[in-house]
């Protein structure tokens, strides 16, 4: 109670600071609006996957998505902003993706502070949330590949694990909930995550920190375990056109029914899923180069034999190239990769075997803007899964069309 | 024969170029006095191009200048003969400061060359999707200009590729008859020979207006003035 008084006190205290952003060079110049918004409308199609290899934590395809998307600012003076994002996926309701007040509490300070559901400290590419962002049609699989490891379900031996590889559409195991549902990505990219993130610096050299609900790959709006996770990254812009960045993670992922399910004698108090990443963004006339590579560990329980002796490891990587050829037309490619970590059990003739099977992606495509806000997207992915027999190699095809105000 | 053959060509020469010099409705400059074109375009109503809501940054934007909207263009629809001929083609400059073109409105006549300068401290990429006059930068440092020339009459929308709030226009004229307004909304169109026009005033967020004038054969100066609401 005390601390909420406090919180409301210090946000009362905020909001009635006088304005330090309001400005125009020119006297006489319009002042900035009060209340902006944006939309985008965003139209998919695709061949089929049957592999499932562009299946989303959302349930949907990155590659077949019909998504109408808001965003709105509410300026409250000038240090503080309310913002919201409001989805509908595929013709569903209606969802919050974003909704959080932003605040500078020093003037001409570079202090920020972001509190509800912000967008991730982590990485680079979860924040690119326009389409337009996105030279291609799918998205990295660091931030979209389905795993077959779940936050409410847990293998209780390392065959357990080894059986679902390959099979994060849709998996389950013996503990915890038992209903068939999709795995965790090592990032949930489309996804953001509920708490208070603060930002120092902004160029070139910017830190942020924040601890929110969920973890990288599970990021929520209510808690479901009682941990937080902490975040943070920092951000170097060593050279006109460069970015450079690292960010580290630490937080509970399994869920509190879980980890109820757990033995006794085997549950421990804290299973965190750890992320760490660098990632890099080169551009230059009509040439811009992203890379991205992301380490993510999950602690897992050891309940029965053959025991998962050592935490899961998941790592992604891609390099993502775009030039324009001419004004309107872009052409773009992504090579990714993703790896997992080997774990032993009798299954596979007992030969350590990463405990998912390792995926790689090259997707190119090219775009054309019929009209500044109107963007015409093609796309081809060619995808493989190492080691299963169901599911190892597909051609994706694509088109997308992308309109925004 | 021969001589009779050149003779004919050479007024079928003579008629052609003659015909593709007249303008349909054109009037005629006689040997007058020109007159001036002057008045006060009036903007009652000003519409702020925001750029979208930064939802994925992890905090407060930064600052950048607003465009100047109290700015129109008043130009001739129909220009007299000899309008035409002086194609000065000189090089004007169009500045990209805090995130903003400077002038947010820009008049020129075909075949100027315009430099983009980047005054900013980070990569801008100015490019347009007009038709008539498409082109794309790519990005460049602060410090450089790259320069375009427009070679075609037209509306000329001008865009940053990495500041999707920045915005420009430049309207590419045939002739030479226009005026950009200054800050109080004043414009001065000299040198319009006598003769009856129709003189129209541009602005991005309003629908063209018009009005027929006419400049005597004393020349003088005639006062039009425009109210957009």
């Amino acid at each position: 109670m005390i601390r909420s008084t406090v919180v409301l006190a210090f946000l009362s205290a905020v909001m009635a600071m006088p304005t330090g952003l309001a400005r125009a060079s020119d006297a006489g110049a319009p002042a900035p609006k009060r209340f902006t918004f944006g939309a985008e409308v965003v139209a998919s199609v695709a061949t089929d996957d049957p592999g499932y290899f562009n299946d989303t934590s959302y349930g949907q395809s990155a590659m077949r998505l019909a998504r109408v998307r808001v965003d709105a600012a509410l300026r409250l003076g000038g240090r503080a902003a309310l913002l919201a994002e409001g989805r509908a996926d595929n013709g569903e309701g209606l969802t919050v993706a974003a909704l959080y007040l932003r605040l500078r509490p020093l003037p001409d300070r570079p202090l920020d502070i972001q509190v509800g559901r912000i967008p991730p400290v982590f990485g680079a590419s979860g924040r690119r949330g326009y389409g337009a962002d996105n030279p291609l049609i799918g998205s990295p699989l660091a931030y979209q590949y389905l795993t077959s490891l779940r936050a409410d379900s847990l293998p209780a031996s390392a065959d357990d694990l080894l059986a679902m590889r390959g099979r994060g559409w849709r998996t389950r195991y013996s503990i915890g909930s038992s209903v068939w549902d999709r795995g965790l990505p090592v990032i949930a990219g489309d996804r953001w995550d509920t708490g208070v993130e603060v930002r120092i610096g902004r160029e070139p050299v910017s830190l942020a920190a924040a601890v929110s609900q969920g973890t990288l790959s599970d990021p929520r709006v209510r808690d479901d375990n009682a941990g937080k996770q902490v975040s943070g990254r920092l951000e170097v812009r060593p050279s006109l056109g460069l970015i450079v960045g690292a960010s580290a993670s630490r937080g509970e992922y399994l869920s509190r029914d879980a980890g109820r399910s757990l033995p006794a004698d085997r549950h421990r108090d804290s299973y965190r899923q750890q992320g760490f990443g660098v990632d890099m963004e080169y551009s230059r006339g009509y040439w811009v180069l992203r890379s991205e590579t992301v380490l993510s560990r999950w602690a897992i329980p050891q309940v029965q034999h053959p025991l998962l002796t050592d935490s899961l490891a998941a790592w992604g990587t891609f390099v993502e190239a775009r030039y324009k050829i001419r004004p309107g037309l872009f052409t773009a490619l992504r090579v990714d990769h993703l790896d997992f970590s080997r774990i032993s059990g009798t299954l596979f003739e007992g030969r350590p075997t990463s405990w998912d099977a390792p995926v790689s992606r090259v997707e190119a495509g090219a775009g054309y803007s019929v009209r500044r806000n109107l963007l015409v997207k093609l796309a081809v992915q060619r995808n493989w899964r190492t080691g299963v027999t169901i599911g190892a190699r597909e051609s994706v095809a694509g088109a997308q069309a992308l309109l925004w105000f | 024969m021969v001589r009779f053959r050149g003779a004919l060509l050479f007024i079928l020469v003579v008629v052609a170029a003659t015909s593709r010099l007249r303008l349909p409705d054109a009037p005629v400059a006689r040997a007058a006095v020109a007159g001036t074109l002057r008045g006060r375009v009036e903007i009652l109503r000003e519409k702020v191009t925001e750029r979208r809501p930064s939802i994925g940054d992890l905090g407060m934007p930064g600052r950048r200048d607003l465009p100047d909207q109290r700015v129109a263009v008043v130009y001739l629809e129909t220009a007299p003969r000899g309008a035409f001929e002086d194609r000065p083609g000189p090089t004007v400059v169009l500045d990209q400061k805090n995130e903003n073109f400077v002038p947010h409105i820009l008049a020129i006549t075909v075949g100027t060359s315009v430099e983009f300068l980047n005054s900013d401290r980070t990569y801008h990429n100015v490019f347009s999707l007009s038709k008539a006059n498409s082109f794309d930068l790519g990005r460049y440092p602060p410090g450089r200009a790259k320069a375009v020339r427009f070679d075609h009459p037209g509306i000329v929308r001008v865009f940053c590729e990495i500041h999707s709030h920045m915005n420009a226009f430049i309207l590419v004229f045939a002739h030479r008859h226009f005026a950009v307004t200054n800050a109080q909304g004043e414009y001065r169109i000299d040198g319009v020979p006598p003769g009856t026009y129709t003189v129209s005033v541009w602005h991005p967020s309003f629908t063209v207006k018009s009005e027929t004038v006419k400049i005597p054969e004393q020349g003088g100066e005639v006062d039009v003035s425009f109210v957009l609401s």
